[in-house]
């Protein structure tokens, strides 16, 4: 007789909580999970991968199944992440979970070596018959190396007290294979948080994730609206999340979880070593979260208010110490051009000089960093494909953070060239000629400007406008 | 079963050059000729890197009749007459037979997967069919599987079945080959940076695209085996390891950046097979400075234009886009970018100039008016360069790894290009370099970091001195540029 537990719905893969030393922090893991019962999950899946199960002592791992099974008090079912790469070790970790009460086990297929069907089936064979507690089989080819066959899920689903899969592949495919093989014996749960919409409709019985630490609200409500069969507006959602979704399962994993739930108020440390900030999640990232949490309205939004001030164009470039009297002395062209509305406007001005003039004095001097404090760089179609004539582009707006640094040095470089060569082409513009001159292109973006391709089209059209202001050079 | 074995030594897989979309049999039979010259004991047309993949059957037809016409029976000329499908199989090595090609090269069908049983029946409805010797191809990073040992080894009972090419890189391979099949026929390996291993373990032979390039190098390992002089052997091996590195990441497209930087008038390769793709243009940066230390590039003089009375005559060693005269040398702007790994890529703004253009009047500036994290720092005297970071230093790691760890890479690229004649020795006192430095805040690993400053440096250095890329190429590249950093994670 299968053991009846209800497993359906949404679980989190809960994250162990470290104190700043590395310790676990008993008082955050409660707190964690107080906040994940609150938002209406329906399980919660302590010490799998997500919880760093790998990096674990023995000693730890009963320590958190204890912590979780006390606070969460029956509410909701346990299932312990009892995984490991030897059947041994599964079994010793499998009986603590079942003498400290948890309602079932989620033990990974063994990783390392890689065993064939029949080392596998008799992993989760040996297991089932040794310890009397409800398991659930785990695919995570990214981690073991490889997949558990559909043939031995379908065999193990014969065993009573293999009562599920979960599946983290993302392949749906396999998932379906397995649904038609397994007819129903067994739950299926998905464990990659970008399919979790598609794998439900088709057919699982829940999701166990990562991201349900951070948005369990927003799971249970996609959740639900697939039980009342309201597909659109789930699917809806689940587009909402795609991107955040996207960093989580493949630029940072629990690193970004952790972050994550940091933005979101809960202090829950960082991931043990190797794993390290900066590394599988990088900085840019991290902004990429904050900004995919303010947009859900999970964390609040800093509204960043930029005035562009309006300066008449010969009076624009004095701050680069090039004067009105220096653009008549010298004969310099200059021009602007601006596009996009609030947020995604992006305003450009342009000052061409030939390469003994003021501009290319300001150009080394912008390049040397000397123009206050603001980061130039050269304006490139892609690394090792610089641009003539020599730009350089001086953002006119102080860059704060990371993300907004990989703006201008992105999508706005980018543009910025692509108009420069464009307008050359267009022209006909002899190679020759162009040799003689240096450009110094002034750019201002809001900060808040988060759309990429926005950000390239508006800042092509506001550079193309500027070029074409440009006296032609004949 | 008696020996079949025919091929043995140094085959170039050569490359086809194209000229306004035609064979440009000129430089074809240029190329043979110099092949030939030098050594090679055969030769390989329109094989792989030969880029049958984007070529009509009569050019085709062509290409072999041009090298058998070219060869003129000094060498075996190998053709490659691979296709999806048998039909055109043999058809395709019919036509190379009559037009008096040695031997046939042929790749496994390579769009859909065979299996086992289907790669044995394709080569022996093949062998059937054709009176040419052939030669199993095995390169599964093409066809996406791999010819099985035991699949040769029931091939090679076939009477003209003579040989196998494993492209695979897979010494493993290779080694059961020789366990299973060395008697019966000739073992050939196409994998670069592991032919020299294999011809050490026994194989007969090589079909490389690296032996267009490098001919000469590979002949001389070839015959140290022959002469069971190993040392000299793996000293070879060491001398060509990164060339063979390169060449067997860019295929066709690096063979072909190659030869044109030695002076062929090689033409590109086929659409969409395209330079500074998966073969970067850093990689092609690389690939001419490994040339010239290989002895592949003849030094030129180029001529310095300091002003109107004075100029000065480096010897660099210059491709077909270095210019005879530089001028303009009051300021001259580059970009170099090196890499991976991503955290440890290097990337450098750079202007330089002599001190009486624009450089010069701001020197004092840029030590009195540097912002905080961004502290300038001079790296060598001759010529003044000066570093500054581009993103902000907030601590000791990251000063260390700027100020110390990237500069030392500035610092020997800047005394490389002046030994490289990039930047004339006796203006060294009146010229200024700011080079603006990116390194990573995430970055750590040292090694790498010096390295790829190097590598930056010394590109950004020749490319304002050599005035590259040219407008031309920009506009080769202002539709299918891919900017990294243009697009959300």
């Amino acid at each position: 007789m299968k053991k009846k537990i209800i497993l359906e719905g949404i679980f989190p893969a809960l994250i162990t909580p470290f104190t700043k030393s590395g310790e676990i922090s008993e008082e955050r893991l409660r707190e964690l999970i107080d906040f994940l019962i609150e938002k209406g999950i329906h399980g919660i899946v302590p010490v799998g991968t997500t919880g760093e199960f790998m990096y674990m002592k023995k000693e730890e791992k009963r320590k958190v199944y204890e912590i979780v099974i006390d606070q969460v008090n029956g509410k909701i079912p346990v299932i312990a992440g009892a995984g490991a790469s030897g059947t041994r070790e599964a079994i010793e970790l499998a009986e603590i979970a079942k003498d400290l009460g948890a309602d079932a086990i989620l033990v990974v297929s063994p990783f390392y070596l890689k065993p064939s069907d029949k080392g596998v089936y008799q992993h989760y064979y040996t297991l089932a018959n040794k310890v009397d507690i409800p398991i659930i089989l785990y695919n995570i080819p990214q981690c073991t190396g490889y997949y558990i066959s559909g043939e031995v899920i379908e065999d193990l689903a014969e065993i009573d007290n293999i009562v599920a899969l979960k599946d983290s592949s993302g392949n749906l495919a396999y998932m379906l294979e397995i649904m038609n093989r397994v007819n129903g014996k067994i739950k299926i749960f998905v464990g990659y948080d970008e399919v979790v919409m598609p794998a439900l409709t088709s057919g699982a019985n829940g999701a166990i994730l990562a991201s349900a630490n951070v948005i369990p609200e927003i799971w249970v409500e996609i959740y639900e609206k697939i039980k009342r069969g309201e597909i659109k507006e789930a699917a809806k959602i689940q587009k909402s999340i795609q991107k955040l979704m996207r960093i989580i399962t493949r630029k940072g994993g629990i690193l970004a979880v952790k972050k994550a739930l940091e933005m979101r108020g809960k202090k829950v440390g960082t991931a043990r070593k190797p794993l390290n900030l900066g590394g599988s999640l990088t900085l840019e990232n991290i902004e990429e979260i904050k900004l995919e949490l303010e947009k859900l309205e999970l964390v609040p939004k800093k509204e960043i208010k930029v005035e562009i001030k309006k300066t008449p164009l010969k009076e624009s470039f004095i701050d680069l110490e090039i004067s009105p009297q220096t653009i008549e002395i010298e004969k310099l062209k200059i021009g602007e051009g601006e596009e996009g509305e609030e947020i995604n406007k992006v305003s450009i001005k342009v000052i061409l000089g030939e390469k003994d003039s003021k501009v290319a004095q300001v150009y080394v001097k912008a390049l040397a960093g000397l123009i206050n404090g603001r980061e130039a760089l050269t304006a490139v179609l892609e690394p090792n494909l610089m641009i003539k004539p020599p730009t350089i582009i001086i953002p006119e707006i102080k860059i704060k953070s990371l993300r907004q640094a990989s703006i201008i040095y992105g999508p706005i470089q980018a543009a910025i060239s692509k108009a420069i060569i464009d307008f050359i082409t267009k022209k006909e513009i002899e190679e020759q000629i162009i040799e003689k001159y240096v450009m110094i292109v002034k750019v201002s973006a809001n900060p808040s400007l988060t759309d990429r391709r926005e950000a390239f089209r508006n800042t092509y059209n506001a550079m193309m406008k500027a070029l074409a202001m440009l006296e032609v050079i004949k | 079963m008696r020996n079949k074995k025919k091929l043995y030594g140094v085959i170039p897989a050569i490359v086809t050059p194209f000229k306004e979309n035609n064979i440009n049999e000129e430089v074809y039979r240029e190329l043979i000729e110099n092949l030939i010259g030098i050594g090679v004991t055969g030769i390989v047309p329109i094989g792989t890197t030969g880029e049958f993949i984007y070529m009509k059957r009569e050019e085709k037809i062509k290409a072999i009749e041009i090298a058998v016409d070219q060869v003129n029976n000094r060498i075996p000329v190998i053709a490659g007459t691979g296709a999806n499908s048998i039909k055109e199989t043999i058809e395709l090595t019919k036509i190379a037979k009559d037009l008096g090609a040695d031997a046939a090269l042929i790749v496994t069908s390579y769009y859909l997967k065979l299996t086992d049983k289907e790669v044995y029946e394709f080569y022996k409805s093949i062998a059937e069919k054709v009176d040419i010797p052939i030669i199993l191809y095995n390169i599964p990073q093409c066809t996406g599987f791999e010819i099985k040992w035991w699949i040769v080894e029931g091939l090679a009972e076939i009477e003209n079945i003579i040989g196998i090419k494993d492209s695979s890189g897979n010494m493993k391979l290779i080694n059961s080959l020789l366990e299973k099949v060395k008697d019966k026929i000739s073992i050939i390996c196409g994998h670069d940076e592991i032919a020299a291993t294999a011809l050490m373990a026994g194989a007969d032979g090589v079909i490389l695209a690296s032996a267009n390039v490098i001919p000469d190098k590979w002949l001389e390992l070839y015959r140290a085996i022959q002469s069971k002089n190993l040392d000299k052997a793996r000293q070879i091996q060491r001398e060509i390891q990164k060339i063979t590195r390169l060449i067997v990441k860019g295929g066709a497209v690096a063979v072909k950046e190659a030869l044109h930087m030695m002076g062929y008038k090689i033409g590109e390769t086929r659409k969409p097979m395209i330079a500074g793709d998966f073969f970067t243009f850093a990689d092609i940066e690389e690939l001419r400075i490994t040339l010239e230390d290989l002895g592949k590039i003849n030094k030129k003089p180029v001529e310095f234009i300091i002003d109107k009375e004075r100029k000065i005559i480096t010897h660099i060693p210059a491709i077909p886009e270095t210019p005879e005269k530089i001028v303009g040398l009051t300021f001259k702007a580059g970009e170099g970018f090196a890499g991976p790994p991503i955290f440890e890529i290097a990337h450098i703004d750079l202007v330089l100039g002599l001190r009486n253009g624009p450089l010069g009047s701001i020197i004092k500036e840029i030590f009195e008016k540097y912002s905080i994290g961004h502290k300038p720092k001079i790296i060598t005297e001759k010529p003044l360069t000066i570093l500054v970071p581009i993103v902000r230093v907030r601590n000791e790691k990251q000063a260390k790894l700027v100020y110390e760890v990237a500069a030392e890479g500035v610092r020997r690229a800047v005394n490389k290009s002046i030994e490289d004649g990039f930047i004339p020795k006796q203006i060294v006192d009146e010229m200024v370099i700011i080079a603006n430095v990116f390194v990573h805040p995430a970055a750590s690993n040292c090694r790498r970091i010096l390295m790829n400053n190097f590598k930056a440096m010394r590109y950004a250095i020749r490319k304002a001195i050599e005035g590259r890329p040219k407008i031309r190429e920009l506009q080769k590249y202002r539709e299918i540029f891919r900017h990294p950093f243009r697009y959300q994670p």
